[in-house]
């Protein structure tokens, strides 16, 4: 019995397991920073499709819309690449001679001095901007909604105090505006969290990859099979582990939007 | 302009992998979540929390995560069951575990979308209903069912859409077998092999918003029929108003 629980004990803090807990921070701020970056994109992408000026328009309204007929995945897939290699072809400009470009014999970068090199930060970084910048397509129309659900009277009142369009905007409208897109956001956020388990995808070692690693059929020559194929065990548990994060999701929406909505009538918060 | 053709002519064949995807598991993931929208409204203590509980953990958990877990359980379970029963090559392939863990994933999604539509049935309707004597199911098929379908088939189409794109993942948690490749492992193949990412992946980009169109237009034609004895008619927004 002791040693079981010794066995178990020294199995699941070993060197590869600790590494394994380690990559849940990528996950994390994978999801916080891809969840800001998606709000500050739908506020941006809201805001363009209630400009007056027409292109403004046209752009926000494409934005919110592209979402609808192309899958997360590409995004997640093509903007770090696309954005890698845009930055390779401005150093390519600068620092490659006509005859490194002439020497050079793969398709890209176009000289071996513009190769720009990634890691895990990095792409941990442009994995975060893609996703925000997906949902912060879900999260525009949401804000759009909202904005258009907040009383005219309220900002008729902030008009009549003297505010300017500014104020009313940054003081009354954007303010009264996040009750109604709390409900939105959170479905946004969940969505957030379940892509986050794509990051193994852009060659960061998360936790999706650790689980594959650890759960592969364990060989030694010294002891010979260690253990045989235990991957749906490790997957069971982020199974387990995402199932808690949205549960906790949820709770920390209900509270938020109790919060939010005190001293409003009930069916406003809906 | 004649890479773009060609690229149009090599994933013409790709995106195959896709629809087969979604045509395989919407019809069954429909019906599935039928049985499962009733199970979350029965008052039996047991049903309910059973389907309470699959829907909310299906809806919880990426289906990435979804997709590793059932090929790996199915992998593990080759040796004791597959094996012996011979049937091993045809458990084991993509074309049929993809499928699966679709339909498991979409008719979580769908019961809840037509657990939303069952609560939203008027009341008035079923009373009037067993107040002409009929029976559970003649006021299941008759009432109730055409009022549900009415009112979920927005939020249906948008569910499939989701389905469809969701099918792009498939390919990247199991293993590609010879040429049966999707759109996005044909897209990322051929990125791979010249580093041209804005033509391949708008191209892959142009096949999945054009099956969407064709989607949306096929599902818009369906709710016109459902919706044709209305007074006055409710049009299918194609803004992205509902998440998954």
């Amino acid at each position: 019995m002791i040693d079981d629980i010794a066995f178990w004990f020294g199995y699941l803090t070993n060197g590869k397991h600790l590494t394994w807990y380690a990559s849940f921070q990528f996950t994390i701020f994978a999801a916080l920073m891809g969840g800001t970056l998606a709000v500050v994109f739908g506020l941006a992408g809201a805001t363009m499709k209630n400009s007056r000026f027409f292109p403004l328009r046209l752009l926000g309204t494409i934005y919110s819309s592209i979402v609808r007929g192309v899958p997360d995945v590409l995004f997640f897939l093509f903007f770090p690449l696309a954005f890698e290699q845009g930055v390779e072809w401005l150093i390519s400009t600068q620092v490659c001679s006509p005859a490194a470009i002439a020497a050079q014999t793969a398709a890209w970068p176009p000289c071996k001095e513009a190769n720009w090199f990634l890691g895990t930060t990095e792409y941990l970084i442009l994995a975060s901007v893609s996703l925000g910048l997906v949902y912060g397509a879900f999260a525009s129309n949401v804000i759009h909604g909202a904005l258009r659900s907040v009383p005219a009277g309220q900002l008729e009142a902030a008009r009549a105090y003297g505010m300017s369009p500014r104020q009313v905007l940054w003081r009354i409208h954007i303010r009264q505006m996040w009750v109604y897109a709390l409900p939105g956001l959170s479905n946004v956020w969940m969505l957030i969290i379940k892509a986050t388990s794509l990051l193994s995808l852009l060659q960061i070692a998360d936790i999706v990859l650790w689980a594959d690693r650890l759960g592969a059929p364990n060989f030694l020559p010294a002891v010979g099979l260690v253990h045989e194929d235990w991957r749906w065990r490790y997957y069971l548990v982020l199974f387990v582990f995402y199932i808690l994060v949205t549960w906790l999701s949820e709770r920390a929406f209900e509270a938020i939007m109790r919060r939010a909505g005190r001293g409003m009538l009930s069916e406003a918060r809906t | 302009m004649q890479g773009f053709l060609n690229d149009l002519a090599i994933m013409a064949p790709a995106v195959m992998f896709n629809i087969y995807f979604a045509a395989a598991s919407i019809p069954i993931g429909f019906v599935l979540a039928i049985f499962l929208a009733l199970g979350k409204a029965s008052p039996n203590p047991v049903i309910n929390r059973l389907t309470r509980g699959y829907i909310y953990a299906f809806r919880g958990s990426p289906l990435f995560i979804q997709f590793f877990m059932f090929y790996s359980l199915a992998l593990s379970l080759n040796i004791a069951l597959w094996k012996p029963w011979g049937i091993s090559g045809f458990v084991l392939h993509p074309l049929f575990m993809g499928p699966l863990v679709l339909i498991l994933n979409t008719a979580a999604y769908t019961a809840e979308i037509f657990y939303g539509a069952l609560r939203a049935v008027p009341r008035g309707e079923v009373e009037a209903a067993r107040a002409f004597g009929m029976s559970p199911r003649q006021q299941f098929r008759h009432v109730v069912w055409p009022n549900l379908i009415r009112l979920a088939w927005p939020a249906y189409t948008n569910e499939v859409v989701f389905l469809f794109h969701a099918t792009a993942i498939v390919y990247f948690a199991l293993p590609v077998i010879g040429a049966q490749a999707d759109l996005m492992i044909t897209a990322k193949t051929l990125v791979e092999g010249d580093y041209n990412a804005f033509l391949h992946f708008s191209v892959a980009a142009l096949y999945f918003l054009t099956v969407s169109l064709v989607i949306f237009f096929l599902f818009g034609l369906v709710y016109r029929r459902l919706i044709r004895h209305l007074p006055t008619q409710p049009r299918l927004r194609f803004a992205p108003r509902w998440l998954r």
